[in-house]
């Protein structure tokens, strides 16, 4: 079963904070808070406008509590012990009730949730986990269950850029926000937690989507992945998904053929044909052919990689299904041969091509 | 006078309703008490029962969408078995036995699970770990090798404590070998365990019986060297014969990996 916030073992931080007074400043305008993840993140422009993305994301179609406790069942399936932390303590300021943040995290029937959120919750708990990968049948029975395809698909992204933030946070071994988590707990938090119950009574912060123009199906279809991102036009969802993935690919910091084959390693390790067929479509414009492609699948190595990066597919794979420790003491391994730019850009890839694969599962 | 009877009345209804609400709530409470004791106890049965069964499989068999259907699955079994083990807990109290074989196993279980594989079964000092069984693996020939060249390293790390401590060295034989074989939950109504049969399981045993006669560590079959790539330095043994087969087994010791890999 998934661990408890104190189950889970978390190592030290494998990348420094890095002094960044402009970008502090900037992310203290738009969320208030500079996290320990936005430190740590800095360097690279596309990874931390994501991480902020992930963070600040306000679902247009389903509502803030079922995204609020999408988030923290996600980052309990991921053992994230930095985001269930922060997402658990989170919960609390809004003013959920203890009572009902253990049910939720101990996955028992609570009485507060009603049939569609405990399907929502399972719903989160196997897109997650993806093991076994979810079925059709398992979204057929949320449509079912009088959620709409739009719904559905907002449910998934959530599900998805959480597992991408969880990523982030696991792979660097991001020290959890303590003080947060001590403030949520302590009198004040109670206060909070009163002031948020009164506000989610009065219907505060729902439709608080983002205020950017919507991505129609047809600039979503032409870009990269855009197979799989199609679904998310008109969401604000497809924004995070889009920027996300063509800052990954725009970046020179790791090659991009790479990048390719981490994605398609990942896709093939969670078997989603549809992803794997996307990352060959961007491989073949690298000039890679299937035949290699095959190969580096198959073998897990590349001679397109450079000799430092040469463990990065077999690491790639490890991101998709794993124990917290292991992953951090071999995203450590992966460090001693990488600098830190890399390593922050790798993390970065195989955290977003998680989450891009488990949305693509939507759609097969 | 009919006043003071209705309002004793009305007196009456509340007092009753009142015992009513006081006694349903208690009731309530009774049945959250009775409900939040049950689920303490499943939880802790849960983790208890992992310590015998794979966590992966725990979760599967307590989560009710989840069938666990058997089906037919294409997986990479390693058997490994200790060398001179009866005789050694001839020679050794039995404490002293239990101990270093369950440490023993402690080690093994770490370098299976490290390359994505779980430990299926103990029988006497022998083990059996699945590559593939709990969900495909395009790499599981490829996880298998590498787990069985850890476990080859976890021996050398364990048998140097050992020797500090004044017993004897270990000395084990892994056969590993893939092909489809049947998974799901096999067994009684009282006792049943996930695993798999079919005849690639005898295969891998057998093979794991060669490594005696040709006093090596660790054998794989041809078909697990044509699922591997060339990232390891294989030495080929003559062909052999083994029980229920009609023809001879090729098989290939792993000497280490290849020097252009990591």
């Amino acid at each position: 079963m998934a661990l408890l916030l104190n189950e889970i073992i978390w190592g030290e931080p494998l990348l420094p904070i890095v002094q960044d007074p402009a970008w502090e400043a900037e992310v203290r305008r738009r969320s208030g808070h500079v996290s320990e993840v936005d430190l740590r993140v800095a360097p690279s422009h596309w990874l931390r406008e994501a991480a902020q993305a992930a963070t600040g994301f306000h679902p247009s179609v389903i509502s803030e509590r079922l995204c609020r406790i999408g988030n923290m069942v996600t980052a309990q399936e991921n053992a994230c012990r930095y985001c269930y932390g922060a997402n658990r303590a989170y919960m609390k300021v809004l003013g959920y009730s203890e009572a009902f943040i253990q049910s939720v995290e101990r996955d028992v029937q609570a009485a507060e949730a009603d049939e569609r959120e405990r399907a929502f919750i399972a719903f989160c708990r196997n897109l997650a986990r993806s093991r076994p990968r979810p079925s059709r049948a398992a979204r057929d029975s949320l449509l079912g269950l009088g959620y709409t395809q739009a719904e559905v698909t907002e449910m998934a992204f959530v599900i998805a850029s959480c597992c991408f933030y969880n990523r982030v946070s696991t792979l660097i071994a991001c020290p959890p926000e303590r003080k947060f988590e001590s403030m949520a707990n302590g009198p004040v938090g109670r206060l909070l937690g009163l002031a948020g119950s009164l506000l989610r009574l009065f219907g505060f912060g729902k439709g608080r989507a983002q205020a950017e123009a919507p991505i129609d199906a047809a600039s979503l279809s032409a870009g990269r992945f855009g197979a799989i991102l199609t679904p998310l036009a008109n969401l604000p969802a497809a924004r995070f998904m889009k920027s996300a993935l063509d800052g990954a690919f725009e970046s020179e910091v790791l090659d991009r053929t790479a990048k390719g084959l981490m994605f398609a390693v990942i896709a093939r390790t969670l078997n989603s044909p549809l992803c794997e067929s996307e990352a060959a479509k961007l491989l073949a414009g690298e000039g890679v052919g299937s035949a290699e492609v095959e190969s580096a699948l198959s073998t897990l190595h590349s001679s397109r990689l450079r000799p430092s990066e040469s463990g990065l597919l077999s690491w790639a794979r490890d991101t998709v299904y794993y124990e917290t420790p292991e992953i951090q003491r071999k995203t450590g391994a992966l460090a001693a041969g990488l600098d830190n730019a890399t390593l922050l850009e790798a993390i970065g890839v195989a955290a977003l091509a998680n989450a891009t694969v488990r949305f693509a599962m939507l759609l097969e | 006078m009919t006043w003071a009877l209705a309002a004793l009345g009305i007196l009456a209804l509340s007092i009753g309703l009142s015992a009513l609400i006081v006694g349903s709530r208690r009731r309530q409470r009774q049945l959250e008490n009775l409900l939040a004791t049950t689920e303490r106890k499943l939880e802790q049965l849960q983790r208890q029962f992992e310590r015998f069964v794979p966590a992966d499989v725990v979760e599967r068999l307590t989560d009710e969408r989840d069938a666990f259907a058997p089906e037919h699955r294409q997986v990479t079994m390693l058997f490994a078995d200790l060398r001179g083990f009866t005789a050694l807990c001839d020679r050794l109290d039995p404490a002293v036995t239990v101990n270093i074989l369950n440490e023993y196993f402690s080690h093994m279980n770490r370098a299976i699970a490290r390359h994505h594989g779980h430990v299926t079964e103990f029988v006497g000092d022998g083990l059996l770990a699945l590559f593939g069984a709990l969900e495909p693996n395009p790499w599981q020939a490829r996880d298998a090798v590498q787990a069985a060249l850890d476990m080859r390293a976890e021996l050398a790390r364990y048998n140097d404590t050992l020797s500090a401590r004044g017993l004897p060295e270990l000395r084990f034989g892994i056969g590993i070998h893939g092909g489809e074989v049947v998974t799901g939950v096999i067994g009684t109504a009282g006792l049943s365990k996930f695993s798999v049969t079919g005849d690639p399981i005898n295969v891998a045993s057998r093979v794991e019986g060669l490594t005696a006669k040709y006093q090596v560590d660790l054998l794989i079959t041809e078909e697990v060297r044509r699922a591997i790539d060339d990232g390891f330095r294989l030495r080929a043994m003559p062909p052999s014969h083994v029980k229920g087969k009609t023809e001879t087994i090729q098989t290939y010791f792993v000497e280490s990996v290849a020097g252009h890999h990591h």
